[in-house]
């Protein structure tokens, strides 16, 4: 792990290290591979050590302190909470940060994305985009339904102008600090979309999603789209047993859902 | 000299067993759950009886609602070790297409295999039948003798048992009775996994952690093993990662939310879990003492 990576007590410690280390007679090259800080550290530590002693050898606390940040009070997260229930007013398909800190300033709470962003983030609630271009070189199954079933559908949709999606849904596990915070009867099932740049749309829900759920988010996509395709890699949901989501996609052609696969289930697991 | 391990105590009394049965009784017959203990008990039976195949066949009392990678297995076993596998079906259940849907766990249980098991019994005169149950799966399995006798009714009586001091069994039957028997008593759900991974016994795969489409019921995660699962109108079953810790119905049985995707990583859960393997069992929790008047209706 690279130093600036690093929690401060675990620098500090390794600081520490060096500094005996550099006392025993180790290079600096040697002290830096023994203790996985770089070279510079290595020295600056040392420095620091015959300038200041022992104590000016750890580093000075970095950021900002606990407790500081602009928190959301309790109040705009229980408006928070209700919007991420409820599809948008707009016709996003569903909430953006953005979107989500214009509905708090009109409830009277002001606050910004980037803080809403930090509260998705504290309560599981800020899934990361898949990957998928790495599909293209992986080998086995993942890969071949990338390959086979997805890159073509991508390239087709992509070509003619649509909009390419992927989400999923999922269950939330928020942080034991933000848990604490929550609501007893907390949202838990997270119906998420990455767009362009990977921007985050999301619903939260106390119950899974029901197939009405999928399907406004799917109409909404397609409708944004103003008539051209939409490619959609959705993760997380069983859509083969659903016969509705079957009908809506033969009435809805130029929608091409790309469900991730129950991949198979090797026997050797040793 | 050197002292043999837990497990390798375990695995000589459980031949000893299996031997004893076979030196004893006519007509013997390994009851095949598809499951990790009797993965255990197949390869113990192999072991006891090897370069022979095991001089009993295998009999598997089908519900037609297991999970369908149990029967891909079953069948795979089945050939692999070169023994004769009996399936038994009700054909009264099938008449009357009992389903855990319909008619519920309790009658579901009672017709598909605890009546299943004794039809299968009487039809091809078994005096004894080995079955991979532990003591500490349930309370009333652990008060139960390693040879558990049945009456010509299979009906067991927790209250009259005989006592198995020092490894000394008495296996003296009246004509129609039959004897139950239990190689993998004394092992623990610890146990057996430490023993599949040492030997290397191929299991189910449904035991590894994987993304499965499951539902709630009650609490329970139920995967939807196939078109016969009936949704609740608007449901999308979701993929969660998810393994089984025990195996039955597939309708009838709940996945726990896990990421041991190894052998390793399930031995390392089974060291910090605190609950019983038989808590993903719907059967196991129709009434108070539901197992114990089960088994003294005939179900192993």
């Amino acid at each position: 792990m690279k130093a600036k990576h690093l929690s401060p007590d675990n620098l500090n410690e390794r600081r520490l290290q060096a500094v005996r280390l550099r006392l025993d007679g180790h290079t600096v090259a040697e002290v830096a591979t023994r203790t996985g800080l770089s070279a510079p550290t290595v020295s600056a530590a040392w420095r620091a050590f015959r300038e200041g002693g022992w104590e000016a050898v750890p580093v000075r606390p970095r950021g900002r302190k606990v407790g500081q940040a602009a928190r959301l009070d309790a109040a705009a997260q229980q408006v928070l909470g209700e919007c991420l229930r409820e599809l948008p007013e707009s016709p996003e398909p569903a909430w953006s940060s953005r979107a989500l800190a214009d509905a708090l300033k009109d409830a009277g709470h002001e606050v910004s994305p980037r803080a809403i962003d930090h509260w998705l983030e504290a309560h599981d609630l800020k899934p990361e985009p898949m990957a998928l271009e790495a599909l293209e070189r992986k080998r086995g199954q993942t890969g071949r339904w990338y390959r086979q079933q997805v890159a073509p559908v991508l390239k087709e949709v992509g070509k003619v102008g649509g909009s390419l999606w992927q989400g999923g849904v999922r269950i939330a596990r928020p942080t034991q600090q933000a848990a604490v915070e929550a609501k007893p009867e907390r949202p838990r099932y997270q119906l998420y979309l990455h767009g362009k740049r990977g921007v985050l749309y999301t619903r939260v829900l106390t119950t899974p999603p029901m197939v009405d759920d999928y399907l406004a988010l799917f109409q909404r996509l397609l409708d944004q789209a103003e008539g051209k395709p939409v490619a959609l890699v959705f993760h997380g949901a069983w859509f083969q047993a659903v016969p509705e989501i079957g009908r809506w996609l033969e009435w809805n052609p130029s929608f091409r859902l790309l469900p991730w696969p129950a991949l198979g289930e090797a026997c050797d697991r040793r | 000299m050197t002292s043999l391990t837990h497990l390798q105590k375990l695995e000589a009394e459980s031949i000893q067993i299996m031997r004893e049965v076979v030196a004893e009784t006519e007509n013997p017959v390994m009851l095949y759950s598809v499951g990790k203990d009797s993965a255990v008990m197949l390869h113990l039976a192999r072991k006891a009886f090897a370069p022979a195949p095991p001089p009993f066949p295998l009999l598997h009392v089908d519900t037609r609602w297991k999970f369908r990678a149990m029967y891909e297995f079953r069948d795979k076993m089945a050939e692999e070790t070169g023994m004769d596998l009996i399936v038994h079906i009700n054909p009264e259940g099938i008449e009357k297409d009992i389903n855990p849907f319909d008619h519920g766990s309790a009658i579901h249980t009672d017709v598909m295999k605890t009546e299943g098991l004794k039809q299968a019994l009487d039809k091809y005169g078994f005096d004894a039948a080995f079955g991979g149950a532990r003591r500490d799966e349930e309370k009333s399995r652990a008060k139960e003798r390693v040879f558990s006798f049945r009456t010509a009714q299979h009906r067991w009586d927790p209250k009259n048992q005989r006592p198995e001091l020092w490894r000394l069994f008495n296996t003296r039957k009246h004509k129609g009775e039959s004897i139950r028997v239990f190689p993998l008593s004394n092992w623990t759900e610890l146990d057996i996994w430490q023993y599949i991974y040492l030997q290397n016994i191929p299991i189910v795969p449904l035991y590894y952690s994987a993304e499965r489409p499951v539902v709630e019921r009650d609490g329970t995660l139920i995967m939807v093993d196939d078109e016969r699962m009936p949704l609740e109108p608007g449901e999308v079953p979701m993929m969660r990662k998810v393994r089984f810790r025990t195996l039955g119905c597939y309708p009838l049985t709940g996945a726990i939310e896990s990421e041991a995707d190894t052998l390793p990583a399930i031995i390392q859960e089974m060291l910090l879990t605190k609950t019983s393997e038989r808590q993903g069992r719907v059967i196991d929790n129709d009434s108070a003492a539901s197992m114990e008047k089960k088994k003294q209706e005939g179900y192993f």
